[in-house]
């Protein structure tokens, strides 16, 4: 009622055209952000690896001189080789807990809800937080160490060891993630027919015939959902190592995100740090693309 | 009688979860056993979890000085020196609001943006529809840390670093909120917008008196996600906001870390950066928890 003026005036274009301008002015604030902060440095993120990009500096295109250096770049070697082994730890890990505290909270039973919402407390707790509860769960004589000792293993802080950096950061990022696959899994459980189970279990099925051939392939699209989601962000793993660690002790823990961030906005190397941006894309879709071919594939 | 000693399939279960659980093979020994295992099981799994946050609230309780294990985890003696120090000296109280700004303003500006596209999208017809809504899709496979850089060099030129516009404009341009307003939207029956329109009222109208209240569940659920990847929001925040005052909870509390500033202070800090979220997480628990199993937003 208040607005017929406007309706009025739009009738003489007729209907369609009226309706796709008032569509597009709906659509317009974020169009603009969209192409402003995402589409337009999306691009511009891949044709600045290409160029020598430096704040206040001259720019110009170097052609492909920032992926030859990363290539003779023995640190992105190192980073590349920690971020593959922590993914590749950290997922299933992490999807094994996901399953099996999936598994035991499915029912509903006294308590399960309390359990769900304690598993998933971490997922919303930040990771520096955690980092800095972590740095002195894994110090030296700190409960990880002293638990390590009572089982006759060495004593010492993993956090300082080259080897065992990695692991540690492994098993906060599980204590930290799990939850999420949790609640994926659970929704998933929930929906699977009774029926199949109560079949299963009249033909005799024991409780792992019944996980191995009943509820496991239901399970399947969810899992490799997790698995992609995990993926993602274990990839990307950065807040909680510039925490505990800094990357080290030497590099040890020094993931490919912090070294785009070193290079970005440390040494202000916009170019070199946007080829690193590039090649992290590559790793995504070739993942990405492997994940698809294994866990993906239908049966 | 039979029924009792062959277990059948319920022909028409009216609630799955209550039938299964009546199931009479679950009460035999071998069930109980599971039982207690389940609970076993499940309590090592909460304390596990739990414990780090135990640790953080004990430890930020301490009188500064050397931190042992386990006697450390008593909670006496009781100090409140860390939360004097860390709140008189340090700046936690500014770093607070900073992150109290930058996470309301963007949950305000990610739902009204994405609530207007999302509409449009579900609901009108206009030119460039498909491609646009391809564009959103393709730019989710693009690692953020790919657009970051060019995004940080647009906010430097327009002299956004160190300011709160400069924080939070960039994260409006959320593509995953739009998407799950459209679905939602989408659901919805176009009768209730015809019969609006259909009484003259305008397209504005429409969105802001039927459009909004019906939406009200999505707009919970993606609010309180983008609160919290807000309130966590680590990367960004580190590049925007470099001066001392312009720190959030989670890089000023990283950045005092740094400083080697004692645990008890560092955990006290942890706990005031972690007290919102955890009211928050508790008070809003079911839209955590069903946001994640029905629309597999991240956490």
């Amino acid at each position: 009622m208040v607005a017929l003026p406007t309706i009025r005036r739009r009738r003489v274009r007729g209907p369609s055209a009226r309706e796709a301008g008032t569509a597009l002015l709906f659509v317009l604030p974020f169009l603009v952000l969209f192409a402003l902060f995402r589409f337009g440095p999306a691009i511009a993120g891949v044709v600045l690896g290409f160029t020598d990009y430096t704040i206040g500096g001259d720019t110009g295109f170097v052609g492909v001189d920032n992926f030859r250096r990363l290539a003779d770049d023995p640190t992105f070697w190192s980073a590349l080789r920690v971020t593959v082994v922590f993914t590749a730890l950290s997922v299933p890990m992490s999807m094994l807990a996901s399953l099996g505290t999936a598994l035991l909270t499915r029912r509903a039973f006294r308590g399960a809800k309390v359990f769900r919402s304690v598993f998933f407390l971490p997922v919303v707790t930040s990771l520096v937080l955690a980092g800095v509860v972590f740095s002195w769960v894994f110090a030296d004589g700190g409960p990880w160490s002293r638990a390590m000792g009572a089982l006759g293993l060495p004593q010492q802080s993993w956090l300082a060891d080259s080897v065992l950096v990695v692991p540690a950061l492994v098993l906060v990022a599980v204590w930290s993630r799990f939850g999420y696959g949790m609640l994926i899994l659970l929704a998933r459980l929930q929906e699977i027919p009774a029926e199949l189970e109560e079949a299963a279990l009249t033909d005799g099925a024991s409780a792992w015939q019944r996980f191995r051939y009943v509820t496991l392939p239901q399970l399947r699209p969810a899992l490799f959902f997790v698995a992609v989601i995990e993926t993602t962000v274990a990839v990307q793993v950065f807040d909680m190592i510039y925490v505990m660690t800094g990357g080290g002790p030497v590099r040890a823990s020094y993931s490919l995100v912090y070294l785009l961030y070193d290079q970005g906005f440390k040494y202000f190397d916009l170019g070199y740090a946007s080829a690193i941006g590039v090649a992290l894309f590559v790793m995504t879709i070739v993942v990405a693309l492997i994940q698809r071919l294994t866990l993906g594939r239908e049966e | 009688m039979t029924d009792t000693i062959v277990p059948a399939a319920p022909v028409a279960a009216p609630a799955a979860a209550p039938t299964r659980r009546r199931r009479p093979y679950r009460v035999g020994r071998a069930g109980r056993g599971w039982l207690a295992t389940r609970t076993a099981l499940l309590l090592v799994g909460a304390a596990i979890t739990l414990f780090p946050f135990y640790a953080m609230v004990v430890l930020s309780f301490k009188p500064t000085g050397p931190v042992t294990f386990p006697d450390s985890l008593l909670p006496w003696p009781f100090s409140t020196e860390a939360y004097d120090q860390v709140i008189g000296a340090k700046s936690v109280l500014r770093w607070m609001w900073n992150t109290v700004v930058y996470s309301v303003v963007s949950v305000v500006g990610v739902l009204l943006f994405a609530s207007m596209a999302g509409y449009a999208f579900a609901k009108k017809r206009f030119p460039g529809k498909e491609a646009m809504f391809w564009s959103f899709l393709a730019m989710l496979m693009v690692p953020y840390h790919v657009t970051m850089i060019p995004t940080f060099i647009i906010i430097s030129e327009l002299g956004g670093v160190d300011t709160y516009w400069g924080m939070i404009v960039p994260t409006l341009a959320n593509a995953q909120a739009v998407f799950l307003m459209r679905q939602f939207i989408a659901s919805l029956p176009d009768s209730l917008f015809e019969a609006a329109r259909l009484d003259g009222c305008s397209e504005w109208r429409v969105y802001v008196s039927i459009v909004l209240p019906l939406i009200k569940p999505i707009l919970a659920t993606l609010g309180v996600f983008v609160f919290l990847w807000h309130w966590n929001d680590f990367l960004w925040p580190l590049i925007v906001g470099q001066s001392l005052d312009m720190r959030t909870l989670t890089t000023g509390i990283a950045s005092l870390q740094q400083e080697n500033v004692a645990l008890n202070m560092l955990l006290a800090g942890s706990v005031v950066a972690f007290v919102p979220i955890f009211t928050a997480y508790l008070i809003g628990q079911r839209y955590f928890q069903e946001g994640v199993a029905t629309t597999g937003i991240k956490g």
